[in-house]
């Protein structure tokens, strides 16, 4: 045997990527909800999308508890003694703790009726769901020596992989409303366009940096995590869906649920590969 | 090092005052005995499967002159630690005074945020189950045995060094032998583009091992074989 060392696991499985999945989707469901107090094409999505949003800030919470592996002291991360607020997990967990207690008080207002407080808590809510994504990014570019990941394009990235993902679920239910499958629709072209052209920057980047970055690379266009990047993520995921919306089915109910279905497989791909594309090269040093 | 080049506020290395403990490995010496990491298992009941310290090899030439070059591994001590940083209930931390990178147990939420953000992979998690220690699923790592050192000893992999390729000792004081051979010596960091300003120095390490190398166009498949039974077994 030429060469021996020993094996190193990845730090971050793939429950975070469901979990980036899920928590990116309910921060931009309840921005959609919120936006329906300010203009009346989002006024069907205002209920359907706050609850789909609260249930996915729930198991996404969940989730990110279940895989600590000691869970029963995620309070230590409200302990201000504690807290190290250069950490971005220590920003994540009072960003989702603040937006849950928000969503709360969002839903007494929406079943109340009360358009003043409604209005208020919408914008502060959607401020603190834009924070989701965002520290979900930051809690992967803080890590300078990851290859991928270690870029300021990953916060970005993670609030347009939110809106367009969540835009496909919303789009689930805006109960038949034509101007809310129309804003629903813009929504996926724009955000996904985004999208589309970040992940080509990163490709580039990538592709060029140094020999951590080329190896990475090579992971995320060859072999399975190639497919599921690439094929699922890029192609299947955000350019299919494109054509699909900006063609004459893209305006019927059934190209836009084909898309939003496509839309939301690739949204899923692309944070897992993403995730795990800066691990693999680590676990071989 | 002169004041100016401090990067931050947590580096201690040329502070007055304190003392920076540091690592020196001259390669050339190490035979591969794996004696440091024997005793480092035995000084903490180190679980199977996973490592504080740890010597990988590679065979390097062409026959007749094939090389066999280790590289001992083990936490770097960073005086810049990234994962300091990253933990986010500061149950990571650097003491001033000596620089260890060392590890609230009790405080450890198992978020291996440190683990993601250590470019050396000193970092593992404590499986479930241990024979001796009841301290589990959990981030350790490597402390530079403070405990020992704290007691005038050095660390159990140097001590046990056959060789004397691990020396170890406070790199503040310029008549310590660390000092003298970091002086003296060309020597390596790994990874010094990452600006964790790691306190583990190499003499004589090849470009072959400190860096990623091409070497995982090929990859080892008896390290994925064993990373799969040990994921298996859900040890952690």
């Amino acid at each position: 045997m030429n060469e021996y060392t020993v094996f190193h696991t990845m730090a971050w499985p793939s429950a975070y990527a469901i979990y980036f999945f899920v928590i990116g989707i309910s921060s931009a469901l309840f921005f959609f909800s919120a936006l329906s107090w300010f203009r009346e094409d989002y006024r069907p999505l205002r209920e359907n999308a706050f609850y789909a949003s609260f249930v996915l800030l729930a198991v996404g919470g969940l989730l990110l508890i279940g895989d600590l592996s000691q869970p029963g002291r995620f309070l230590n991360i409200l302990n201000p003694a504690y807290l190290n607020f250069q950490s971005p997990l220590a920003w994540g967990g009072l960003n989702l703790i603040s937006f849950g207690l928000v969503a709360v008080l969002y839903f007494f207002m929406m079943r109340k009726g009360d358009e003043v407080n409604g209005k208020r808590l919408a914008i502060i809510g959607s401020l603190l769901a834009l924070g989701l994504p965002i520290y979900t990014g930051f809690d992967l570019t803080v890590h300078q020596h990851r290859p991928v990941w270690n870029t300021p394009l990953m916060p970005v990235l993670f609030v347009g992989l939110s809106l367009v993902s969540g835009a496909a679920v919303a789009s689930f239910l805006t109960k038949g409303s034509e101007a809310a499958n129309s804003a629903m629709r813009r929504m996926m072209l724009w955000s996904g366009g985004a999208v589309g052209a970040m992940l080509i920057s990163l490709l580039g980047t990538t592709a060029y940096g140094g020999v951590g970055a080329e190896l990475t690379f090579m992971f995320l266009t060859s072999g399975t995590l190639g497919l599921i990047f690439i094929g699922l993520g890029i192609i299947a995921g955000t350019a299919v869906p494109i054509v699909l919306l900006l063609a004459p089915l893209g305006r019927q109910q059934v190209g836009m649920m084909t898309a939003s279905v496509l839309i939301l497989v690739g949204g899923m791909a692309l944070r897992y590969s993403i995730l795990y594309g800066g691990q693999i090269l680590q676990t071989y040093y | 090092m002169t004041q100016e080049l401090l990067m931050s506020s947590t580096e201690t290395r040329g502070k007055p005052g304190v003392r920076r403990y540091a690592m020196v490995i001259d390669v050339r010496r190490c035979i591969g005995c794996m004696a440091c990491q024997v005793a480092c298992k035995a000084e903490y009941d180190v679980p199977l499967g996973v490592f504080r310290t740890w010597v990988p090899y590679r065979v390097t030439g062409k026959y007749p002159t094939v090389k066999k070059q280790f590289l001992p591994r083990l936490c770097n001590h960073c005086d810049d630690p990234p994962c300091v940083r990253a933990c986010p209930v500061e149950a990571t931390y650097k003491l001033e005074d000596g620089g260890f990178v060392l590890q609230h147990y009790d405080r450890c939420i198992g978020c291996k945020a440190c683990m993601a953000s250590c470019p050396y992979n000193a970092r593992f998690m404590l499986p479930e189950h241990r024979t001796y220690t009841d301290i589990t699923k959990v981030v350790d790592k490597c402390t530079f045995c403070y405990h020992r050192v704290i007691q005038g000893l050095v660390p159990a992999c140097v001590q046990t060094c056959v060789g004397r390729s691990r020396i170890f000792g406070d790199i503040n004081d310029p008549n310590s032998e660390v000092s003298q051979l970091v002086a003296r010596h060309a020597t390596q960091v790994l990874r010094p583009e990452q600006g964790t300003k790691p306190h583990v120095f190499y003499i004589g390490a090849d470009r072959s091992l400190t860096d990623y190398g091409r070497a995982v166009y090929h990859k080892d498949e008896q390290a994925d074989i064993e990373r799969a039974a040990f994921n298996r077994n859900k040890h952690i």
